[in-house]
């Protein structure tokens, strides 16, 4: 499709509810003329983590407000949307399936096309929405839900270097701070508290670097976490503000020096496909500390380093928007009959990293 | 009565659609586990080709509300709020209980299977219903209805998706809130058994 796409995008695969508009000039600079997110944080605060059936509630209550300040905030009304684009997997099947029944009713009430969007694509491809850079890239994409290199040769193209084989860094990040006592969600508390932290007083594991390849595993690190805490709690009955302080640097250190290490591993290993640049997405990827050593990495590979500003790197709706218009360009259609999906991986020749039988891979 | 209405139900075990038009009311009903997802546009827009009618022409949607399964009970909730956004027109939520009751002499309460080895109630008198609630087994004190409602039990008036085609009609003339799912069960989430550690100073 050759001229300006303006899309309606819809996300609600975790627990965020959100809606975007993106237009896109043909051969142009994409816009996004309005980003709505509706975040869910007071909704799961008491249950330590997201509730899949909490979540699902709060989607089919609030998305279709959500889509209608998207609207209006773009200053579109429907008749200016050529076609919706929605998650359709993979996350928390409740809330997928909320945004997917709701694009559905819209599209038939409006006889639009309706684009079926991968969760992880519409990460993978928004620096191409933000900083408009060029196939292919290495993708580090790093947030509460996922952990994974890819190679990005195309809107449809991607090829799975590696990924976490348990936990995600956020959700280590998360359960850090849980144990801790630091409030929900713990990327930022956990950063905050690392910085007057000494890194080197808790010497905790860094799993599989001793490996070949770009696996990684954090759920480990969680592990001589509540070892260590426990220790501090049974020599003095509870843990000291700079015990914490440490105890989050020393945290911190681990995962940065796992990701920037497999990171410069993942470089190595694509540097024949001559990529253009490293790029970064999730909620994780906005931690200065990783950031900075990630930059270091970068620099060693001569490659820029592009990370999208936070609101774009963590769960929002213009990357669904925008992952629909590439599919679009391409010419890709959406079946009618398109299923939600729980597990979804992006790309289906890499062998399962998580989650395997009947319901097959997740990532 | 805001007419045509095109009423639909996933609610259980089922996917079911009714148009109601002037002196006329075409509907479907198949059974099945899972797939309403996939089946439910679709059969909407059998529905509407077999009335001779098209979306535009509707003038009100009615959507079953539950309680009965939360993701189906959400499949329809969230298609009937997409196609009201799209038209512009008002989609009414109706519950199973309520609409179960529709059509059948009062006082009447309606027991239905909530499993675990409880039941969901109502009761409606001449004067309204009142409130529902979730109870373990009853023994009801007037004429009942429902699929826990015992061998005594009377039959529905019309199908289902009938009657919340029926009853949403009638609603859709006045302003409605947008439907909700009316779960009448909260969510199986417990909070963490493990507090955080003291915090010497």
């Amino acid at each position: 499709m050759d001229r300006t796409l303006t899309l309606l995008g819809i996300e609600t695969s975790c627990d965020d509810t959100a809606a975007a508009v993106v237009r896109a000039p043909a051969g142009g600079r994409p816009e996004i003329l309005s980003s709505e997110v509706l975040g869910q944080t007071a909704l799961h605060e008491a249950y330590g983590g997201v509730v899949p059936e909490i979540a699902a509630r709060a989607h089919a209550e609030r998305l279709d407000g959500v889509v209608a300040a998207a609207l209006a905030q773009a200053g579109v009304g429907l008749e200016g949307i050529d076609a919706v684009a929605v998650t359709a997997g993979p996350g928390l099947i409740g809330g997928v399936l909320s945004g997917v029944m709701l694009a559905r009713g819209l599209t038939a009430a409006r006889g639009l096309p309706l684009v079926a969007v991968n969760h992880l694509a519409g990460h993978a491809l928004t620096p191409r929405l933000t900083d408009g850079i060029s196939f292919p890239y290495l993708m580090l994409l790093v947030s509460g839900g996922h952990c994974q290199f890819l190679l990005v040769k195309g809107a449809d193209s991607f090829q799975r270097l590696g990924g976490t084989i348990d936990d995600a860094p956020g959700e280590a990040f998360d359960k850090t701070a849980k144990l801790l006592g630091l409030p929900q969600p713990g990327g930022p508390s956990v950063e905050a508290e690392a910085a007057s932290g000494d890194p080197d007083r808790f010497r905790f594991p860094r799993p599989l670097l001793d490996r070949e390849g770009c696996d990684m595993s954090f759920s480990g690190l969680k592990t001589a976490l509540l070892r260590a805490r426990d220790a501090l709690v049974a020599e003095k009955g509870g843990i000291t503000v700079q015990d914490r302080r440490d105890l989050c640097a020393g945290f911190q250190l681990a995962v940065t020096e796992v990701l920037a290490t497999k990171t410069a591993r993942a470089l190595a290993a694509v540097a024949d496909q001559r990529p253009t640049a490293l790029a970064v997405a999730g909620g994780v990827a906005a931690n200065r500390a990783i950031r900075a050593r990630l930059e270091t990495v970068c620099a060693r590979f001569g490659l820029p380093f592009v990370a999208p500003p936070l609101r774009l790197c963590t769960d929002n709706a213009a990357m669904i928007a925008w992952a629909g218009i590439e599919r679009l360009r391409l010419g890709l259609a959406t079946p009618a009959d398109f299923p939600a999906r729980p597990r979804w991986p992006l790309d289906q020749a890499a062998p399962a990293l998580l989650g395997s039988g009947r319901k097959g891979a997740k990532a | 009565m805001l007419l045509p209405i095109l009423a639909f139900d996933t609610s259980a075990a089922h996917c079911a659609a009714a148009l109601l038009l002037q002196g006329r009311v075409i509907q479907r009903l198949e059974p099945m586990e899972r797939g309403q997802a996939e089946r439910l546009m679709p059969m909407l827009e059998e529905v509407l080709a077999e009335g001779g009618i098209g979306w535009r022409d509707l003038r009100a949607l009615a959507v079953g509300t539950g309680p009965g399964n939360f993701t189906g009970v959400r499949i329809a909730v969230a298609a009937a709020r997409g196609l009201a956004l799209g038209l512009g027109i008002p989609a009414v939520g109706v519950s199973r209980l309520e609409a179960l009751a529709h059509g059948l002499p009062r006082p009447l309460v309606v027991i239905e299977d909530a499993r675990r080895g409880q039941v969901y109630v109502q009761l409606f008198t001449p004067a309204g219903p009142g409130p529902a609630h979730l109870a373990d087994r009853i023994v009801p004190a007037c004429p009942a209805t429902g699929s826990a409602a015992g061998p005594g039990a009377l039959p529905p008036a019309m199908p289902l998706v009938e009657a919340i085609a029926r009853i949403g009609a009638e609603r859709a003339a006045s302003p409605q809130p947008s439907p909700a799912p009316f779960y009448l069960r909260g969510a199986d989430a417990a909070p963490p058994a493990d507090p955080p550690p003291v915090i010497l100073p």
